[in-house]
């Protein structure tokens, strides 16, 4: 349904407008079905089967909320929810932060939980520093992050012994 | 555990009681929303802002069986020792510090806003609602910068002490700033003797900060910045006196601190209260001498009195503070009891600092025992809550605790100074973790010293380790407890605590360990048994990866060694066992050997020990064991040698002692030596080392063939 409105209200642009406008219209406004859907979010199988996946990756997202749960927890995409976008971005943007500063030491999904004004990223991280560099990261990102996001952020973090011990499965 | 908010554990309840009490006030002078139908709704109870917080911690008590919330849940990164649990906690807070001085000096990279919701956006990046000044970068100030008053103001309401210098040096000395501003400079300045407070922001450091004990020496500078704000001050106002002469007399600036008040009281200048309490607590730097001391402290006092002045909880506390520092004795006890009375009957009650002093004055370490804790205990137990007012309200916990322990000697007093700082959210009163330790290091040597075997194990099962890691003299202490209660297992467990907390490599405590495992051993069970050989061997093994180690770092520091009892009392333990191929005897063999190259100190004081293992080995037939065992005795010349060589060969050659003596005394060793299996010759070659002193031929010593059949074949 959303689709045709769209479309409708591109037609009806494109009629209202001059012709020179209509271009730069009707490309930034993406219509087209989500054909992806059979291939986003599922992993090729290698020849040699060797492909490790972790048990996120493991099953595709049809299985969310079935064998698998969400890797963000917000309420923004809900009726009425607030800053979308900007969640969606913030998200992002801790992921890449946190793959970032835990160099190599990410080894799973990272998960982030927002309740109220407080956000919980979770992730799994390989026992391949000391404790205490550890502890030294882990103060690092929480402030680092609750000063851009302006708000408290606790990291839940658990530790494993190499990343062979997060595989599920080779493919 | 240290800051854990236990305000109200019957919340509910005190909530219900409190409703209760205000509607029958309530009932009792009726108000304006009573209705005419007999239903009056219960009056409105002003709540703070963090009221359900606390209410909600208070259903939490703390937990001792898990680590400090502080720390990170994850069987990696809990701490379980005293070094580690410090190195965390402040690795995580020098992470926080990293990240804030790179939001302070990078500040163009923090400029975003949050702001919510969306709608109401009008400005964007500056639109936060509240704007909360904990995320914004903080200002750097530096010579270039363009400073104002506001800039001093913001500097100061922050205890930011050099920036504030700094500002005020930019704005122009004392010409440059308004005389309100100056003064509120000049309280910042005398408060904190310009130097740089810690941050109250870090809280790790804080807690782990070194154990700087407050020394009594004159630390205020003369002639410094606030002195030279103090003499540009015209007119000099009350404020300004009491400023600088509190700030003099808390650093023990004392004669100028008591000329200024002078000066001040001649010229008619009103001075507060707490200017005298500051003056009470430095007025034994004037005099010398217990009477003169006494009589200015009165003398003050008096004057106090006669400037209209009311004294106050902290007056009571100052002068006790100068008492407990004149030393001890009769008199100023006298003194001290005289003056709280007085204070009680002016209603002042002391506070937990007075106790503290009190306390430092009556309960001297080689002075007559005086039981003065219970009728304190008695009172600060009926109190509805305990504050800290003064930061010497810390030390009152580790002193009474320390009392207990040092003075009283008494577990039913320190249980009851433990019960009082578990009540309510008294544990905040206990200082740091410094001091933290100590009194944790007094509770748990009274209770090991004075306390049933049960309720001692309990309490160490209670705190230890995720409250508390034992200090090696603990340790000793604890070890001591367990010998003396007998309990085998705990002395096995206790070896792998050892490792745990990071003493493994305290020989003194490790042969404590040994000694007690060895007096307990023998009314054990098989059970337990096991796991005391087994500790025992690991010891050992333990004792040899720190040495492997120590050779190829190539320590500068030589590592210290075993002592050979302890090897001794190991061997003793490893060998009791009746099984031929049980891998222990390894153990054992591997511990005569580090006896025979010297890699111990001193010789075993009991020498009959490895007799019974010599005897014990070869008759399972472990003749190498045996061997090792009689020549390393030979070699150290012990007595017992002679025998024991006679009785180890009679029994790998299965003849009576008498036979095997006489055949020994032959002195023909060479064509009795050559037809015997090697370990019994060696037996036979520690024989003639034990009679004669010198060897009578060269002898492989370490015959390791042990396994190897019994050679009781004829000569």
């Amino acid at each position: 349904m959303n689709t045709s409105i769209i479309k409708l209200t591109q037609a009806s642009l494109i009629n209202f407008l001059s012709p020179q406008w209509s271009a730069a219209l009707t490309s930034q406004i993406h219509t087209s079905a989500p054909l992806c859907r059979v291939v986003s979010g599922k992993y090729r199988i290698t020849k040699k089967r060797d492909r490790p996946l972790t048990y996120e990756m493991a099953n595709p997202p049809h299985y969310i909320a079935h064998r698998k749960s969400w890797n963000s927890w917000n309420t923004s995409s809900l009726k009425d929810g607030l800053r979308r976008s900007e969640t969606v971005l913030e998200d992002e943007f801790i992921r890449r932060f946190m793959t970032g500063t835990w160099h190599g030491l990410v080894c799973s999904e990272v998960i982030i939980k927002r309740q109220f004004n407080h956000i919980r990223v979770a992730a799994i991280i390989r026992r391949a520093v000391s404790p205490t560099k550890m502890y030294f990261l882990l103060g690092y990102t929480e402030e680092l992050l609750a000063n851009w996001l302006q708000c408290p952020v606790t990291l839940e973090l658990q530790t494993v012994d190499s990343f062979k011990d997060v595989v599920f499965k080779y493919i | 555990m240290y800051s854990t908010v236990v305000v109200l554990r019957q919340w509910p309840k005190l909530a219900c009681l409190c409703r209760a009490a205000s509607s029958i006030e309530g009932q009792m002078l009726p108000q304006s929303t009573l209705s005419s139908d007999g239903i009056s709704p219960p009056p409105r109870i002003p709540r703070g802002p963090t009221d359900l917080l606390q209410a909600l911690a208070a259903t939490v008590g703390p937990d001792p069986t898990a680590a400090h919330y502080k720390y990170h849940d994850d069987p990696y990164l809990i701490p379980l020792s005293n070094y580690r649990k410090r190195a965390y906690a402040l690795s995580a807070e020098a992470g926080r510090k990293a990240a804030s001085w790179v939001r302070d000096n990078h500040s163009e990279w923090f400029t975003t806003r949050e702001w919510d919701p969306p709608g109401k956006m009008k400005t964007p990046y500056f639109n936060a609602d509240p704007q909360i000044d904990a995320f914004a970068p903080r200002p750097i100030y530096n010579d270039e910068t363009k400073v104002t008053e506001e800039d001093l103001q913001y500097t100061m309401n922050n205890a930011l002490l050099e920036d504030s210098i700094k500002i005020f040096q930019l704005l122009g000395g004392s010409e440059g700033v308004s005389d309100d501003l100056k003064l509120q400079f000049l309280q910042l300045l005398c408060f904190y003797n310009e130097r740089e407070p810690d941050s109250m922001e870090w809280l790790e450091e804080r807690w782990f900060s070194a154990n700087t004990r407050e020394r009594q020496s004159t630390t205020w500078k003369l002639g410094s910045l606030a002195d030279t704000i103090f003499t540009s001050m015209q007119p000099k106002t009350s404020e300004a006196y009491c400023a600088i002469i509190q700030g003099m007399a808390k650093y023990y600036q004392a004669e100028r601190a008591h000329m200024l008040a002078q000066e001040a009281i001649e010229q008619g200048i009103q001075l507060s209260t707490s200017v005298y309490n500051s003056l009470l607590a430095c007025v034994g730097f004037l005099r010398e001498g217990v009477v003169l001391r006494i009589e200015a402290l009165k003398e003050l006092l008096m004057k106090m009195n006669e400037q209209g002045l009311t004294p106050n909880e902290e007056t009571l506390t100052s002068c006790l503070k100068s008492i407990s520092a004149w030393g001890g004795g009769r008199p100023l006890q006298q003194f001290a009891l005289q003056i709280i009375a007085e204070f009680k009957q002016l209603g002042i009650q002391p506070g937990l600092s007075a106790y503290y002093y009190l306390l430092c004055l009556f309960c001297k370490e080689r002075g007559p025992r005086v039981d003065i804790l219970s009728p304190i205990l008695n009172d600060l137990e009926n109190r509805q809550k305990l504050d800290a007012r003064e930061p010497t309200d810390t030390n009152f916990f580790i002193t009474a605790m320390s009392v207990c322990s040092d003075h009283l000697q008494d577990i039913n007093m320190a249980e009851r100074v433990h019960a009082l700082l578990m009540k309510d959210d008294n544990y905040k009163l206990v200082g740091d973790a410094y001091k933290e330790s100590i009194y944790y290091r007094h509770y748990v040597t009274v209770a090991c010293r004075h306390a049933p075997f049960e309720k001692t194990t309990q309490l160490l099962d209670t705190i230890v380790p995720n409250i508390y890691v034992p200090e090696p003299s603990v340790m000793e202490e604890i070890i001591k407890t367990l010998e003396v209660g007998g309990a085998g297992d705990r002395l096995a467990q206790a070896w792998s605590q050892l490792i745990v907390f990071g003493h493994a490599k305290r020989t003194k405590l490790i042969e404590r360990l040994v000694s007690a495992m060895c007096t307990c051993y023998p009314y054990q069970d098989e059970e337990i048994k096991t796991k005391m050989r087994s500790a025992a061997a690991d010891i050992l093994r333990f004792d040899e990866n720190v040495e492997e180690q120590a050779d190829k770092k190539d320590l500068r520091s030589p590592v210290k060694k075993l002592s050979a009892n302890a090897i001794s009392n190991i061997i003793e333990l490893c060998s009791d066992t009746i099984d031929k191929a049980d891998p222990i005897w390894d153990s054992v063999e591997a511990g005569i050997q580090k006896l025979q190259r010297e890699e111990a100190s001193g010789v075993p004081t009991n020498p009959q020990a490895i007799v019974d293992v010599a005897q014990k080995a070869a008759a399972l037939g472990k003749q190498g064991i045996a061997a090792a065992a009689v020549t390393y005795l030979a070699e150290c010349g012990f007595e017992e040698s002679t025998s024991a060589s006679v009785q180890v060969l009679s029994i790998m050659l299965n003849r009576p002692a008498e036979e095997v003596e006489a055949l020994l005394q032959e002195q023909q060793p060479d064509p009795l030596t050559s037809s015997l299996h090697p370990s019994a010759a060696a037996v036979a070659e520690a024989y003639q080392v034990a009679k004669t002193g010198v060897r009578s031929r060269q002898a492989d010593t370490s015959s390791s063939s042990s396994d190897s059949e019994s050679s009781s074949d004829d000569e």
